[in-house]
């Protein structure tokens, strides 16, 4: 017999967006508190592990159409080119730069390249754990 | 469209309790922070991204400040020609829109752009009649620029 889910996917809708929030608020903490891009990921596929608990594998798929393995080759390929890019200021690789921005409104932002190395780890860690998931889901 | 726009409010107030910090910077980077979780889950809202509905609203602004520019330019040459040598005349423009304040906004725009001016609405609000300035060589362009305005308007409401 199927139940009706109604109060579990309104309360989804509604948690998954602070969810996501806080897995983004996770991810930029990583430089000076608790956090980073691994826990960041990990609270992302939560998001979306908890969207699939309330709907089915096939609204979730058509609703975020992302091909998860893909995630994992973009995040990869961010980590190879933080890496990478030091060769073109002639120092080691992986050797990693910061600095200081001035926004108008925004105000000083501290910039660092660790981010989009983070950011690597952050796509690498959503897709591998989305593509465990729904492959596991998917087989019968 | 209100209720995306206050979700991602809504985003941006929690992003300003998770840093714990009150501050203008906080709050905006929140919201675009919001607007691009809000992209991530767009399907499951019943209308569009509220972000490409506020990108048909500049384009219709732009369309009409540059229709404002060129008919502005064609009465100037009418006026400043010797010869008075045009034909007005009354048209009735059929719309497809629907909703009272599309109808509206319709019209004004097309009284606003001179030349053109909209005298009447039939009681069913399905056709306009429009006074042309010169209807002789503008009935066609003119019905093209309506298509347009009416398909810009049709794009920010749909």
């Amino acid at each position: 017999m199927k139940t009706n889910d109604i109060i579990l996917q309104t309360v989804t809708k509604i948690v998954s967006f602070i969810i996501l929030m806080f897995a983004l608020h996770i991810f930029f903490a990583g430089h000076n508190n608790p956090g980073g891009g691994f826990v960041g990921g990990l609270l992302t596929s939560g998001a979306i592990v908890l969207l699939l608990l309330a709907y089915d594998i096939k609204t979730v798929a058509n609703s975020l159409p992302i091909d998860f393995k893909i995630t994992v080759a973009v995040g990869l390929l961010f980590a190879v080119g933080t890496g990478l890019g030091s060769f073109l200021f002639d120092v080691p690789f992986l050797t990693h730069a910061f600095g200081e921005l001035t926004i108008p409104i925004l105000g000083e932002l501290h910039l660092n390249t660790a981010v989009l190395f983070d950011i690597g780890v952050y796509l690498a860690v959503v897709g591998s754990t989305m593509t465990i998931i729904q492959t596991i889901g998917e087989g019968e | 469209m209100a209720f995306q726009i206050l979700l991602n409010f809504l985003l941006a107030v929690t992003w300003m309790f998770f840093e714990s910090s009150m501050e203008l910077s906080t709050f905006i980077v929140g919201y675009l922070l919001g607007a691009l979780v809000i992209f991530f889950m767009r399907r499951f809202f019943s209308s569009r991204f509220y972000v490409y509905r506020l990108f048909s609203i500049i384009k219709l602004m732009l369309i009409f400040l540059r229709e404002l520019l060129l008919s502005n330019l064609a009465v100037l040459k009418v006026v400043l020609s010797p010869k008075l040598d045009i034909q007005p005349g009354i048209f009735a423009m059929e719309t497809r829109l629907t909703s009272d304040w599309e109808v509206t906004l319709l019209a004004n725009l097309i009284t606003l752009t001179p030349g053109t001016l909209v005298v009447d609405v039939s009681s069913d609000n399905k056709i306009l009649y429009v006074h042309a300035m010169d209807i002789e060589d503008a009935e066609e362009a003119i019905e093209d620029i309506r298509s347009s305005f009416e398909k810009a308007i049709m794009e920010v409401s749909r």
